[in-house]
């Protein structure tokens, strides 16, 4: 940072800035290649479909920044569909306690990752992991291995309405979390002391910052918003089945990286998240709207996945700022 | 009072896992009589041959501070791919044989390839590679296909003298490793690039070569792993390497891995290998419903870490 300290003075955010361009330059190559990404209804559309992945992304990246990643958050997923669809049974008055009962699991989830994390002082890779499993577990104990519960009537129609004839009340939804995302990280206290954990937990520690606490926290609000995302995604489907948050993680944590959070801690924001999640849901897009086989897509998936990633880390490290080793 | 010291002192020096391992084999010994037979043993053994393999190549990549999230789906494309060419090319095992082996390397030699040039993390590139390798076997096939040799059936299934053909196999691959690893200059190049790659790169190690060689290591074991399950299943399944990168990955953190690397112990690792094995096999003869199986494995891998704290970390771990 020597002699490139003008630049980084100029131009504080442009590491910050490489998801947006990445997302940017997306954006152009998906309307050269389907003029259906210029059409409001189409990119609206897009932004519900993000909602269950997105609502989870906003959570996963409070643990990231604090150098901690959640791998029991698609399990959560999976749970908090099964719970919600179970208790609403088809009635409209129980929608409240099912979102309440969704939630509560998810925090509990989240609760006990973080009590071991961190007082446990374990891999808190290894152990969302072994927590996804037991999850998993429970939730197919829960159901029996079949789908089970019905949603209440009038729920999935609201979610899927669209506002103004443009806007699906799902993907405002999505834009509330990310905002309330974005409030809790750089207008509270908790916000704050993740980012200073994620840097320096030593320094954090003698500073006075309570770690522990914070950590478990941290875990408690990628629980609750994973429980929000899995009701994201009963809202989209309208059904529970058994396990619909299978395999979800990765995309989260895909999408979380995407946006410049990495595994280092101490950097990245839900704002960046947000666009790393679209990201991702538009490479999709694109294979599927480019009329690609089922199999060519997934293919498709994983080069976007590693390209959009290469080239992130390639305008970060042209911007002049701290690289990844 | 000396035995005790001596006793205390064995305790801490072996790794917990060899503990946890002893116990729950114990567990099983009282609770289960059809655990003990020599015939149910052998079982488990041949059982954890696939995960076994899997996890060795993922230790080399891990104990660089790398990671390897493709490996299940570079089993499942290379078991398709060779049933197909077992069917279709009837007398050319040993070269379809020599040839998956090599496709197995070249992806891992990607996946490395990937890493030193694109300067991603690993965890996302091998992802991506995951949804490569995923799109690649669904688009040979969609259903089970073709069929193994004897050669690979026996590699499988085969037994030496009562013991396992894949057994001895993994016996070997664990004792190269554990010369590779713990007591070659590859290794220790390896590990320090695990405890810092800055600091390696300046005290001259080739970072680059080491990150080539382990995702090519691990990439061969997968396709070994690859060859044994295939003898065990009999086809080409396209699904069968679904969630085995996480289980190598629990294997060798269980095996007292940090995930930041630096740090190896292939013994252990091993026993991590057979811990979980045996914790399959003794609810499986316990008769544990199977979702109550999957729970209890959960809480055993949450219980295993915990009791594994080599030293404090920072709080987030």
């Amino acid at each position: 940072m020597t002699d490139r300290t003008w630049t980084v003075a100029r131009l504080p955010s442009a590491e910050r800035a490489a998801v947006w361009i990445v997302l940017a330059l997306l954006m152009v190559f998906a309307a050269f290649v389907s003029e259906a990404f210029l059409r409001p209804n189409y990119l609206a559309n897009l932004v519900r479909q993000a909602a269950p992945v997105g609502i989870t992304a906003v959570g996963v990246t409070f643990v990231m920044v604090l150098r901690g990643v959640d791998l029991s958050v698609g399990a959560i997923i999976s749970m908090s569909a099964v719970i919600c669809a179970l208790v609403m049974n088809g009635k409209p008055e129980n929608l409240l306690p099912a979102l309440a009962a969704a939630c509560a699991g998810g925090a509990a989830i989240g609760l006990a990752n973080g009590l071991l994390i961190a007082y446990g002082r374990a891999s808190a890779f290894i152990i969302t992991l072994g927590m996804s499993i037991v999850v998993y577990g429970l939730v197919q104990m829960g159901t029996g291995g079949t789908a089970r519960g019905i949603v209440s009537p009038g729920f999935r129609e609201f979610m899927n309405a669209r506002m103004g004839d443009i806007l699906p009340v799902l993907a405002i939804c999505f834009v509330v979390a990310v905002l309330a995302g974005i409030f809790i990280q750089h207008r509270t206290r908790f916000g704050r002391e993740v980012y200073l954990i994620g840097a320096n937990p030593e320094a954090a520690h003698l500073a006075g910052i309570r770690t522990e606490r914070t950590v478990v926290i941290a875990y408690c609000v990628s629980g609750l918003f994973a429980a929000l995302g899995g009701v994201a995604l009963l809202a989209r489907t309208g059904v529970s089945g058994t396990n619909p948050g299978l395999g979800m993680e990765f995309d989260v944590l895909a999408a979380v990286i995407l946006g410049g959070t990495t595994f280092a801690g101490g950097r990245g924001s839900v704002a960046s998240t947000f666009a790393g999640v679209l990201v991702l849901l538009i490479a999709l897009n694109l294979a599927n709207v480019a009329g690609f086989p089922f199999a060519a897509q997934l293919s498709i998936k994983g080069f976007i996945i590693i390209a959009a990633s290469a080239i992130h880390s390639w305008i970060g490290r042209r911007s002049g700022g701290r690289t990844e080793e | 009072m000396q035995a005790f010291s001596n006793l205390a002192r064995t305790y801490y020096r072996l790794p917990p896992i060899v503990w946890a391992l002893l116990v729950l084999a114990g567990f099983g010994a009282v609770t289960t009589p059809q655990f003990r037979t020599f015939a149910n043993l052998m079982n488990v053994l041949e059982q954890s041959a696939t995960l076994a393999f899997l996890a060795l190549g993922q230790a080399f990549v891990i104990a660089g501070g790398l990671i390897d999230l493709s490996v299940g789906q570079l089993v499942g494309l290379v078991t398709v791919v060779a049933c197909m060419s077992f069917e279709a090319f009837p007398g050319w095992s040993l070269a379809i044989v020599a040839g998956c082996l090599l496709l197995g390397a070249m992806v891992g030699l990607v996946n490395g390839e990937l890493v030193n040039r694109l300067k991603t993390p690993p965890l996302i590139v091998t992802l991506g590679m995951l949804s490569v390798l995923q799109g690649a076997i669904f688009m040979l096939t969609d259903r089970s296909v073709g069929r193994t040799v004897p050669a690979i059936d026996f590699l499988a299934n085969g037994r030496i003298l009562g013991v396992p053909a894949s057994l001895l196999l993994v016996l070997l691959f664990g004792i190269a490793s554990y010369f590779v690893l713990q007591r070659s200059v590859f290794g220790w190049h390896l590990l320090a690039m695990g405890n810092s790659a800055p600091s390696s790169r300046k005290a001259g190690i080739s970072i680059t070569g080491l990150t080539r060689s382990a995702y090519a290591i691990s990439g061969l074991c997968a396709a070994v792993a690859a060859m044994v399950l295939a003898g065990r299943l009999g086809t080409g399944f396209p699904n069968a390497g679904d969630g085995l990168e996480l289980d190598s990955i629990v294997a060798v953190v269980l095996g007292g891995t940090p995930l930041k690397g630096g740090r190896i112990n292939v013994a252990a690792i091993l026993c991590a290998v057979l811990f979980l094995g045996t914790l399959n096999n003794i609810l499986n003869l316990l008769q544990v419903p199977a979702f109550t199986q999957i729970l209890v494995k959960g809480v055993v891998v949450i219980l295993a870490i915990l009791s594994d704290r080599p030293k404090p970390a920072p709080a987030a771990g």
